[in-house]
């Protein structure tokens, strides 16, 4: 359907992006950055433990030289020479701060402030950047994490979830709202079938669920046609993504009937009606229009249907026989198109059907919502019409010797490609099995080699060894 | 209603002797649509996976819980969509509980 492809086509566009993105967030700036600061701490590390040795040794020194100065100084000197050992066994943060401070390091708490501007200016910019860039900053100052991305995304999921539910029950109700006015007791379809529905018996399901989108409604026991299937193919409303891409691409709720004629009732018809532009891709697009039937002219001196319409058929005699004085009054009339024919897509009349079942009758509908399911009923009503009107209809002697040498010709050509695909898959075969053959005569050969090869040696072994029989004897 | 069974004039159209019961016609397993948001949803955990991204983690559920949405068969299709599932939650677990980088917080 074209909805899957424009949904092929967003896809790539967001892995475009996202990919865009990756260009911009390259985490290696972040990396090189921390990893920076892990090794500044280091060699702040060992620079404190080198710094501490000098001062040990002046300490130790001095008392021996003022031993025999008053005892201030040795209180003095004498903590400041036992912290030093102690010092060692501490913690070489506590001491070494104090050096730092003082002598080389000076720099350091200069260097704390910059980061937090850079980062502040860095939230400022887009959301996406930013968990990449407070998540990767550096440990040691307080990270301000924003889970923006986390936040987005599990809301995201949450109303998905949230859609899926409503969407499932908007398009339930869309079938079940159809099914209330075409296919309950008293319906049109009721009237005209006997069994509808999907199971036997008397209570079977009337709509069969086959998917959140395709809904399957049948009716079977009527003259002229073996039965009816009418699929409802509706928006994707329960997949919050293609929600918001019909949004941009629109989409309609539709719904197909096939009749299926009875061989015996219905004649040779090539028949077709639709909407000017969609007309055009039909007639070349589906086979068995292409093959036996063309656009029509509007004929002049009769009413005709709408503008907005196109048909195609094979003669127009026919055109004229199925395009009749109720149809047109009741729908595709230019007074009655106006109100009842907004919904009408295509209809489409064919006895070469391609498919399982050749004779069929296929009608496409649009869907309008739940409440106001009685827009269709004229419409609905063509299709019981329709079926008796194709049922009884005989072509006239004139039209049939048309029809009847094209479909020879057709039947002909069939024959001939049927032929030609068994004899290519009879050829295709006979190359398989010769081949075949071949690499099992080419392994005998190879095998045989080997055993002629081995047969000589054994040969030319016994032809040693009989002279030793011969001498032994 | 029930007279309209009984009679059989040429008003009715109904012929219940006609009636052929509803067989589902069998699709092939090559004719089903192919599942892109599958697909894309593969690429994306991968992707997540590899290069430690973790918008890319986030978008494999995104488009995992759109294939599960969409899914019809439940035998066929369930195979995939569990891979897809897998590859992105692991793009989620690796991405936030995994060894962190060097200076990164998990």
């Amino acid at each position: 359907m074209n909805c899957s492809l424009f949904n092929l086509l967003f896809l790539l566009f967001l892995l475009i992006t996202s990919f865009s993105f990756s260009h911009v967030l390259a985490d290696s700036h972040f990396e090189g950055f921390d990893a920076e600061d892990d090794e500044t701490i280091e060699e702040e590390i060992l620079d404190h433990h080198s710094i501490r040795s000098p001062p040990v040794s002046r300490s130790n020194s001095q008392p021996l030289t003022d031993l025999g100065t008053p005892t201030d100084p040795d209180p003095d000197f004498v903590p400041a020479s036992d912290t030093p050992p102690q010092s060692e066994l501490q913690k070489p943060s506590t001491i070494s701060f104090e050096y730092w401070d003082e002598d080389e390091f000076e720099g350091l708490p200069a260097e704390q402030p910059p980061p937090e501007p850079v980062k502040d200016t860095e939230n400022a910019t887009p959301d996406d950047p930013d968990p990449k860039t407070t998540s990767k900053s550096q440990g040691a100052t307080v990270s301000k994490k924003s889970f923006t991305l986390e936040i987005v995304c599990g809301s995201f999921l949450i109303v998905f979830a949230f859609n899926y539910f409503t969407g499932k029950r908007e398009n339930e109700n869309l079938a079940l709202a159809w099914a209330a006015k075409f296919a309950t007791k008293g319906s049109i379809f009721e009237k005209n079938f006997s069994l509808l529905g999907v199971g036997e018996g008397e209570d079977s399901p009337l709509l069969l669920k086959e998917g959140q989108t395709v809904f399957k409604f049948y009716a079977t026991g009527r003259r002229y046609c073996q039965g009816l299937l009418a699929t409802m193919e509706l928006k994707s409303r329960h997949d919050l993504i293609s929600r918001l891409f019909n949004l941009v691409v629109p989409c309609k709720d539709e719904i197909t009937f096939e009749v299926y004629m009875n061989d015996e009732a219905m004649d040779q018809v090539i028949f077709a009606v639709a909407k000017k532009k969609a007309a055009k891709g039909m007639q070349k697009e589906v086979r068995d229009l292409q093959r036996f039937a063309g656009l029509m002219t509007n004929p002049s001196g009769r009413k005709w249907v709408v503008d907005d319409l196109s048909v195609i058929s094979e003669s127009k005699e026919v055109a004229g026989d199925l395009i009749t004085e109720a149809v047109l009054e009741q729908v595709f009339g230019d007074k009655a198109y106006e109100k009842y024919g907004k919904n009408f897509i295509s209809m489409q009349f064919s006895d070469q059907h391609p498919g399982m079942h050749r004779k069929m009758l296929v009608f496409k509908f649009a869907l309008p919502d739940a409440n106001n399911m009685a827009d269709i009923t004229r419409l609905v009503a063509l299709v019981p019409y329709y079926i008796d009107l194709v049922g009884r209809y005989k072509l006239s002697s004139q039209a049939r010797s048309k029809t009847e040498t094209a479909r020879v010709k057709a039947a002909q050509e069939a024959h001939k490609e049927l032929k030609n695909a068994r004899q290519e898959a009879l050829q295709r075969k006979k190359a398989e099995k010769k081949k075949m053959l071949e690499e099992a005569e080419a392994k005998l050969s190879a095998e045989a080699v080997r055993k002629r090869e081995a047969k000589e040696r054994a040969r030319q072994m016994k032809k040693a060894m009989p002279k030793m029989k011969m001498t032994r004897a | 209603m029930s007279h309209n069974n009984n009679s059989m004039s040429a008003n009715d159209p109904r012929q219940p002797s006609a009636a052929k019961p509803y067989v589902a016609q069998p699709v092939a397993a090559q004719d089903l649509p192919v599942d892109y948001s599958g697909f894309i949803a593969v690429v994306f955990g991968i992707a997540g996976v590899m290069f430690r991204y973790k918008l890319s983690s986030w978008l494999a559920i995104i488009f995992c819980a759109q294939s599960l949405a969409n899914m019809k068969n439940v035998e066929n299709d369930l195979k995939q969509i569990s891979m897809a599932m897998m590859f992105a939650i692991m793009g989620l677990v690796t991405n936030y509980f995994g060894p962190a980088r060097p200076g990164t917080q998990s």
